[in-house]
């Protein structure tokens, strides 16, 4: 692990620059990786870290400075030359074609070939080959990407990554739709690959990961590269003081909470191969996490919840009251609200402002007779912008615009704005920055105050044990575990949502 | 990702929806103060005579007033992120046929059962598009063709005339009258309908609930439904209102040419595109104003009568009207892509 | 897991060979109930109306593979046969028919810069086009059907209209064959295979080194090819041009590849299943005017069938959305306690 000072680096940039016009994203970095080594990069949202990584890949061709793949210099000016120096990609957002084949995706760009036609055998097989390395032999390599789960999916772009042979592979929070399991799995065959001699590249928001796979850390900073150093010569707190420049402390809840009033009252509820026989009560101003694997059916129960989808059994209630909303304007009515996971698709309309953003889910409330009243609005709307400190805090920026630490608040914000009696928060601060996060828990901790209820689904355990007064446990469609304040510990949890220990 | 959007967000302290609109709306009327001043210029060189007059001006609104009354319905669709109606012109023939056909019961019956048809054919789009979420450009090229058979198997290719199936003369002249009628013997009718239209249609898209949650809805789909906003509701309203303005564009064209056939309506399609596209609305949905599309409505206008007064040929117009509606749309996007859009 | 896959793969299998099963019910059907349906001379003719149009879906479809659209195939149809049939008297079909193709490669070229360059929508682009050339037309011919009538000419249609082998005319045999290479080189090479990833997730297609622009553009280009190609041929068969050549080719090319299987949302579908849709819509028109029902049926019908096409799909989509994401091992619990 050590010996890296005897070879030379598999890959290295020398002082390189990437600017856009006005700013300069990332200003003349150092960085290397060597063979046989796991280098982590980190750093907060907007710190240069995914251009700096954009460059590696070849998005860009206007990058300065040098790169040098095996002591080589060389240009990585386009997807292709990255490539043809042995550079392969894991990117976050999925890069697979839907509608076409498994096999045709893992082998994009270099298909067998017998003669000037396509060899489908091979394609098979070779598909098969780099499908098992990855955990999915029971794929058949000929069904289209969109006829598979989007976990199997992740782990389709990952054997589509390690097929190509590469030399240095660059891996972009490859774990964020993974379950605990294939997180596992994965870190196994990073290892492997980390013993073939492979140089790789690995970000990520989650230090606890970092600390078990990395060998060496470089944490950036508003386009700088801060510091490099071995993984054992440094401790978590260190890292993220230098993210963020200054000691943040991480709120932790030490009370148990004590209020009384019955709000929400879930008996029996269940829909059909997504989770069975939910049954659970929350009361005013609790915050309930519920934890899980990922596809525990917990998001699945949220949009349940508020009438996104139609329940087959069992019963809401709601301050005492039944509840039977047919869509999610009724259940909004009732006094709901639900913060999906996914800000870009699901929540936020990138090409509007930040005004209609915020007010989207309050239309219906400022509008008189099918009029609607922008003024009325403003308020509220200059309120959120202020408590949540959304940057820049000018209500006609488009949110496409903004980080997306500033994006996750704007969306908060949206359902802040309804102020309902039972928010459900699906990974609220799931890809945002340290900054952002700590602004989104004390808001969290404030609308709880105010006694609302709060659903929290997170896969983030600090979050989720720290924030939570009571965590329910969700396992393959099933509550399967309720654990007092005083048992949440981030290994019990993860025990229980593993099915263990229960 | 988020390292590029951080770093544009430098660039642009400048607020940007106001911005933008003022560049599609003053864009659209930059365009048309360009072709006026064009022929007042070709009016003084004494190439063209009678450009810059009243009488001309009034000609030139009243020649789009039928196809702006069918664009400025089919914009809500095109707001909603679903393109256009295909379907319209066919909706137009139907209508005027079978309001032509109904003048024997009288002319009220015949203006109802129109528009009967109309909300019918617009239903059919509104739960074929918002609730199964076929794509609109198939779905209403296959309406069109549909309803186009439709009508030549009732009426088997003839034309229906309203001298000869109307109840009355009095029906018959109220029918004439639906396009012919002019207040103050100058202001016809269908351009006072276009003028209610767009007061109507502006506030509805942008000052109503239903415009802003339309809008939302056309500038993220999903995220509108995660918003509690009944998108299915939303998209098909959009198309039923469409529906209704060809229906009165359908009337209007029938009255003009008094006669109840197939081919009233043809063109009206692209046509209410080309204007909606060119009044600064884009297909992305979400954006663009129902001022705007009058604007684009104008252009065209304008340039129509230009080259009329210029003696273009009415083919030799087709041409000329393509090329400039690429060229306009072209520059748009280029403008829009430079402020970092990418939804032309 | 292995139930569900098995099930989506039939579900799959059936809507790949959906077409074949089409065309073999609608030929039967006119077989056992049209008059003077089954006999050489008819089934000549409707392989040669197949021709045109068969030829122009081959362009069609993989414009629609590559996402985009292409709405002045109708209007490029006529531009060429206007070209090939006008230039003739002035430099011979041998000059003019090759000039009237590279017309339509041209017209694509156009299409496809603004789409891959300019970053307009297809949508607009190719309506604009329609209208230019719509105009084009008219401003050439000045409304009028263009017709050749010298000796050379109409021995070029004889033997265009003769059969070289039974049912099989020139035309027919040429567009069979670009057919046939362009659903072997769409299948079976990589180049064919990026049009279907350039389509799929254009991103992925950046990222594998292919150029999408590159691929757009090419797809554009082959519809205007195409499409010039079938409107050439199909005038110098008939030694006249008339202005309605292309009128109805694009709803029928834009069905018959829908009906087809071919998805609108890019990434998907196949030139010969076009190709068997164009003969199945063919055959039943044909069949439809020998059963004695006028032309206004035949819309009606067409229209009808393409409705029912998109619905279907639609709602496969639909109970596809309903399920996905449910747990097989839940639904057996479900089983057992009833």
């Amino acid at each position: 692990m050590s010996e890296r000072d005897v070879g030379k680096p598999a890959f290295e940039m020398k002082q390189v620059s990437k600017v856009y016009p006005g700013t300069i994203a990332v200003d003349k970095v150092d960085f290397d990786v060597f063979p046989g080594e796991v280098h982590a990069l980190i750093g907060e949202n907007g710190a240069g870290k995914t251009t700096l990584m954009s460059m590696i890949s070849g998005s860009f061709d206007d990058y300065t400075g040098d790169i040098f793949v095996n002591g080589n210099k060389v240009d990585l000016r386009s997807p292709a030359q990255a490539k043809k120096n042995g550079i392969e990609m894991i990117y976050q957002e999925l890069s697979l074609a839907l509608p076409i084949s498994v096999a045709e995706n893992v082998l994009v760009g270099r298909l067998p070939r017998k003669g000037i036609f396509i060899d489908k055998e091979k394609m098979v097989s070779e598909t098969f080959e780099n499908l098992s390395k990855v955990g999915l032999e029971h794929i058949d390599p000929m069904i289209p990407i969109e006829d598979i789960s989007q976990h199997e999916a992740q782990l389709v772009e990952i054997a589509k990554a390690l097929g190509n042979n590469p030399s240095i592979l660059v891996m972009d929070e490859p774990t964020s739709a993974l379950s605990r399991e294939e997180v596992e799995r994965l870190f196994e065959i990073i290892d492997g690959l980390r013993k073939m001699g492979l140089a790789i590249v690995y970000i990520s928001h989650h230090l606890p990961e970092i600390f078990k796979i990395a060998d060496r850390v470089t944490v950036m900073r508003d386009g700088h590269r801060i510091d490099t150093r071995n993984i054992n010569d440094v401790t978590q707190e260190e890292l993220i003081q230098m993210m963020v420049g200054e000691s943040v402390t991480e709120f932790y809840r030490h009370d148990i909470f004590s209020g009384e009033k019955v709000r929400l009252k879930v008996e029996k509820l269940t829909r059909y191969g997504f989770f069975h026989d939910v049954s659970f009560q929350a009361r005013e101003g609790e915050i309930l996490g519920i934890g899980g694997l990922s596809g525990a059916g917990r998001s699945e129960l949220a949009r349940v919840l508020v009438a996104l989808d139609k329940r087959d059994k069992g019963r809401i209630e709601l301050d005492g009251k039944e509840i039977k909303s047919r869509n999610m304007a009724q259940a909004l009515d009732e006094g709901f609200a639900y913060l999906s996971e996914n800000r870009k698709t699901e929540g936020l309309a990138p090409r509007l402002n930040i005004q209609d953003n915020i007010l989207s889910a309050l239309v219906p409330r400022l509008s008189k007779n099918g009029v609607y009243d922008k003024e009325k609005g403003d308020p509220v709307l200059m309120k959120l912008i202020e408590e949540l400190s959304i940057y820049p805090p000018d209500p006609n920026r488009e949110v496409s615009n903004l980080s997306g630490g500033n994006q996750q608040k704007v969306l908060m914000a949206k359902w802040i704005a309804i102020e309902p009696k039972v928010l459900i928060l699906d990974e609220p601060t799931r890809g945002v920055d340290i900054g952002a996060k700590v602004i989104i828990h004390n808001a969290i901790e404030a609308l709880a105050k105010e006694g609302r209820t709060i659903l929290l689904i997170s896969s983030d355990l600090p979050e989720l044990v720290s924030l939570s007064h009571r965590v329910m446990i969700m396992r393959q469609g099933h509550f399967i575990k309720e654990m007092q304040k005083a048992e949440c510990t981030e290994e019990s949890v993860l025990l229980a949502a593993n099915g263990e220990g229960a | 990702m988020s390292d590029l959007e951080q770093n544009k967000t430098d660039l642009r302290s400048v607020s940007q929806t106001g911005f933008l609109k003022i560049l599609n709306v003053a864009g659209i009327y930059g365009v048309v103060v360009l072709f006026i001043l064009l022929g007042i210029f070709l009016q003084l060189l004494g190439v063209i005579n009678n450009f810059m007059t009243a009488s001309n001006m009034l000609n030139i609104v009243d020649a789009v007033s039928m196809l702006g009354i069918v664009a400025l319905g089919m914009a809500f669709i095109t707001y909603s992120g679903h393109f256009a109606d295909l379907s319209a012109p066919t909706t137009m023939a139907l209508t005027g046929i079978v309001a032509v056909q109904m003048l024997q019961f009288g002319f009220v019956a015949a203006i109802v059962s129109a528009f009967i048809v109309g909300t019918i054919i617009g239903l059919i789009n509104a739960f074929a598009i918002g609730k199964l979420k076929v794509n609109p450009i198939i779905w209403t090229l296959a309406l069109n063709y549909m309803t186009l058979g439709v009508i030549r198997v009732i009426w088997a290719n003839k034309q229906i005339y309203p001298d000869m199936i109307a109840s009355s003369e009095k029906a018959v002249e109220l029918f004439d009258n639906i396009y012919r009628l002019r207040f103050f013997n100058k202001i016809a009718l269908p351009m006072i309908m276009l003028i209610i239209l767009v007061f109507l249609f502006h506030f509805v898209m942008s000052k109503s609930k239903f415009g802003i949650q339309l809008k939302i809805t056309g500038a993220a789909k999903k995220s509108a439904e995660y918003s509690g906003i009944n998108v299915e509701r939303m998209i098909g309203a959009a198309f039923i209102i469409s529906a209704l303005t060809a229906t009165l564009g359908g009337l209007t064209v029938t009255s003009l040419s008094r006669v109840g056939a197939w081919y009233n309506g043809a063109g009206y399609d692209f046509k209410a595109v080309t204007a909606i596209v060119i009044g600064g609305m884009t297909l992305a949905g979400g954006r663009g104003s129902i001022i705007g599309v009058l604007g684009g409505v104008l252009v065209i206008g304008l340039m129509n009568n230009l080259m009329t007064l210029l003696g273009v040929g009415t083919f030799s117009q087709d041409m000329i009207r393509g090329i400039i509606f690429i060229i306009v749309v072209g520059l748009n996007a280029k403008s829009l892509r430079n402020l970092g859009r990418d939804d032309a | 897991m292995r139930n569900k896959i098995n099930k989506k793969q039939i579900l799959s299998l059936g809507d790949r060979y959906r077409i074949y099963v089409l065309f073999v019910l609608v030929f039967v059907v006119m077989t056992l109930f049209a008059p003077h349906f089954f006999n050489a001379w008819n089934l000549t003719s409707i392989m040669k109306t197949v021709a045109m149009n068969g030829t122009v879906a081959i362009g069609f479809t993989i414009i629609l593979i590559v996402g985009q659209l292409d709405l002045s195939i109708g209007t490029i149809i006529t531009f060429a046969a206007v070209i090939g049939l006008g230039l003739k008297d002035a430099v011979g079909y041998g000059v003019s028919v090759p000039l009237a193709i590279i017309a339509g490669g041209l017209i694509g070229l156009i299409n496809g810069l603004l789409v891959a360059k300019v970053k307009i929508n297809s949508f607009i682009v190719t309506l604009g086009m329609l209208t230019a050339l719509q105009g084009a037309i008219y401003t050439i011919t000045g409304g009028n059907t263009i017709a050749v009538t010298d000796d050379q000419a109409f021995a070029i249609s004889d033997w265009l209209q003769h059969q070289i082998v039974p049912m099989l005319t020139p035309r027919v045999i040429i567009a069979i064959v670009l057919v046939v290479s362009f659903s072997i080189f769409l299948r079976r090479t990589r180049k064919g295979r990026n049009f279907f990833m350039v389509g799929g997730n254009s991103k992925t297609a950046w990222l594998a080194g292919v150029d999408s622009d590159k691929y757009t553009i090419v797809a554009f280009v082959i519809s205007g090819v195409m499409a010039a190609i079938g409107g050439i041929l199909f005038a110098m068969e008939s030694a006249a041009a008339t202005l309605n050549l292309g009128t109805n080719s694009l709803m029928y090319v834009l069905s018959a590849t829908i009906i087809g299987g071919t998805s609108m949302a890019g990434g998907k579908g196949g030139v010969f299943r076009s190709f068997i849709a164009v003969l199945t819509l063919t055959t039943l028109y044909n069949g439809i005017v020998l059963l004695g029902l006028g032309n206004e049926v035949q819309i009606f019908i067409s229209g009808i069938i393409l409705a029912s096409v998109i619905l279907y799909e639609a709602f496969v989509e639909y109970r596809h959305d309903k399920v996905v994401g449910q747990r097989p091992e839940l639904l057996k619990e479900l089983n057992t306690i009833q």
